[in-house]
């Protein structure tokens, strides 16, 4: 059997969504019986998280030491190198996240293996096995096989449904890494979060975003009020971001963040490409803009030609009655 | 400091790209332009040597074009050009980039490597952590904010839910997100020095390097081939007043689509 390793990403309490998203694949594959999977935690596990996870795996594996209780991507990279040499793996997956995408390059380097990175679909059981993975910010998809193994594959969140499985599930088995001091020179002074009732804009199934149509920063409140009605996550274009109107954090776009949500909404929004480009894999698009002639419209599923906002606190108003909230 | 900034010209993000041969390959209209986050990298490095001294040197890979980043770079302000120039360097995954350009870095010392977060061609991210790995360095990710203070840099990366503030001893390598800084427009002047710079050339024998090692050959990923993103049918316009077009956009979303 082939060993797949699932590299797990937890914060607090919670595990990415990406992750749930493998570990969820990862049933299927076993169900074949040609892969075992293990699903491989750095540091320090919520027993909450410890809980969650277990029922998706045979093994989880949880791989400790003093450098591994904080991200640092040189610990985190020769933590899951070292297991999975070790281990024999074939492959190691881990979400296209910012920690995912930000150390699993390195383990390449140190397994002297390929990655592909961000992939939006998986061929499991073709042999080789393919991947596929966005270029040119979308406007290009390319089929993508490994010449060797093992090898290390990143996955869009939001690319793959998550399951619920029963049970108590698999055991659990803790390992020391033993990391030596000098390993580490990057160390975290600080974490600046902000206070958010909402999901992460690359992980939410449905994101509300505005454009100059929203006209000041403080009309995003229409969209915030719509969002919080149906628990969507407001993003924002790059002039809105460059009239700081609102976080970088909240830009979706080429220079901004690619969103995969089910529901994109575009308020005001014109459609430059660069916009484009962060939400194309969208699955349904809804734009409201005032101009018919919007380049925006030539990529939704549905138009409403309008003002955004009269359109907007009706769709607000309407999704209340509806959900009953 | 001495100062590396990896570069790369890419497509413009407006160029127009056809997939032909089947899938085999790409067509590019002929628009290019130094890869935007590279540009803040550059930037970055100027502000540096401008507050405490130094040198900067661009350094890139490829074919064609790729002299054009240099020549941006030059004219931008940077001291010194170096391009990896030979038919066996092309069509490479980020392993094989990264080990070619890390072999290029190591060749003088330095203490500061500056590059984008990603090339906006083949959106990999993969290029600045892997040449910190091969050079045995410690890298920030994705930074918005970056100080020096003699051999230790406090860099703000921007990381899922917020961003981090973490301190490194130099040498390391940061790779580039917006917000970092606003690239400076080359002065005529500058643009006069980069069109008349001699750029030196390294081939992969002069990194020490075999031509399996570097290139399509030197890669671990294989593009099979190209395929076209899934076309949105055409809109549809939801008419009406604007209350009547949004009880029916709620309508779609809940009853059709289904995804609320």
């Amino acid at each position: 059997m082939e060993k797949i390793l699932i590299f797990v990403e937890t914060k607090g309490e919670e595990v990415k969504k990406a992750s749930l998203e493998l570990l969820s694949e990862g049933i299927t594959l076993a169900g074949t019986g040609r892969f075992a999977i293990e699903a491989v935690a750095l540091g320090p596990l919520a027993q909450k998280v410890k809980e969650r996870l277990l029922p998706y795996v045979e093994t989880l594996i949880q791989i400790t030491d003093p450098l591994l209780e904080t991200y640092a991507p040189e610990a985190y990279a020769q933590a899951l190198a070292a297991y999975a040499r070790e281990a024999g793996a074939r492959m190691i997956l881990a979400g296209a996240t910012q920690m995912g995408r930000d150390f699993l390059p390195r383990a390449a380097v140190i397994l002297e293996c390929g990655i592909a990175s961000d992939v939006t679909a998986a061929r499991w059981l073709d042999d080789p096995v393919t991947f596929v993975r966005p270029m040119y910010g979308g406007k290009v998809l390319a089929e993508v096989s490994f010449a060797g193994s093992p090898f290390l594959v990143t996955t869009r969140p939001n690319t793959f449904g998550v399951v619920k499985p029963e049970g108590a599930g698999g055991r659990l088995v803790e390992r020391q890494a033993g990391l030596s001091a000098d390993q580490v020179r990057t160390k975290v002074l600080r974490l600046e979060e902000k206070a958010r009732e909402r999901v992460e804009l690359t992980e939410a199934d449905l994101i509300v975003s505005g454009g100059r149509g929203l006209k000041a920063a403080e009309n995003f409140k229409v969209l915030e009020e719509l969002a919080e009605v149906i628990g969507a996550t407001v993003g924002a274009t790059r002039s809105v971001v460059d009239a700081k109107w609102r976080d970088q954090e909240d830009q979706v776009g080429k220079s901004g963040k690619t969103v995969s949500p089910k529901l994109y909404i575009a308020a005001g929004i014109s459609g430059a490409i660069h916009h484009i480009m962060g939400m194309d894999t969208s699955k349904v698009v809804l734009a409201v803009n005032k101009d018919a002639n919007a380049i925006i419209f030539n990529y939704a599923d549905y138009g409403i030609v309008g003002d955004l906002f009269e359109v907007i606190p009706a769709m607000t108003a309407e999704f209340k009655k509806r959900l009953g909230r | 400091m001495n100062i590396v900034v990896l570069a790369k010209q890419v497509p413009d993000a407006e160029a127009f790209i056809e997939i032909q041969g089947g899938g085999e390959r790409l067509e590019i209209e002929q628009k290019f332009t130094m890869n935007l986050f590279d540009e803040f990298a550059l930037e970055e490095a100027l502000r540096i040597r401008e507050r405490l001294g130094g040198r900067v040197k661009v350094i890139t890979l490829g074919g064609g074009k790729a002299t054009e980043a240099l020549r941006t770079g030059i004219a931008m302000g940077a001291d010194e050009a170096l391009l990896l120039d030979h038919e066996a360097y092309l069509g490479g995954d980020g392993y094989a980039t990264a080990l070619a350009l890390s072999r290029a870095i190591s060749r003088e010392a330095c203490d500061i490597i500056l590059c984008g977060k990603q090339a906006i061609d083949d959106d990999r991210a993969e290029v600045g952590p892997m040449v910190a790995q091969f050079l045995g360095l410690p890298h920030v990710g994705a930074v918005v904010k970056l100080d020096i203070a003699g051999t230790t840099a406090t860099a703000e990366s921007i990381v899922d839910g917020g961003r981090a503030v973490v301190e490194v001893a130099l040498p390391a390598v940061f790779t580039c997100q917006k917000g970092l800084n606003e690239p400076r427009v080359p002065l005529i002047t500058g643009v006069m020095k980069a069109m008349k710079a001699q750029i030196p050339r390294l081939t992969p024998e002069d990194l020490g390097l075999a031509g399996d090692q570097v290139g399509l050959k030197g890669s671990r990923v294989r593009i099979i081939k190209y395929l076209a993103p899934k076309k949105r049918p055409k809109v549809q316009l939801i008419g009406g007043e604007p209350e009547e077009a949004a009880i029916e956009a709620v309508r779609i979303v809940m009853d059709v689509e289904r995804v609320l």
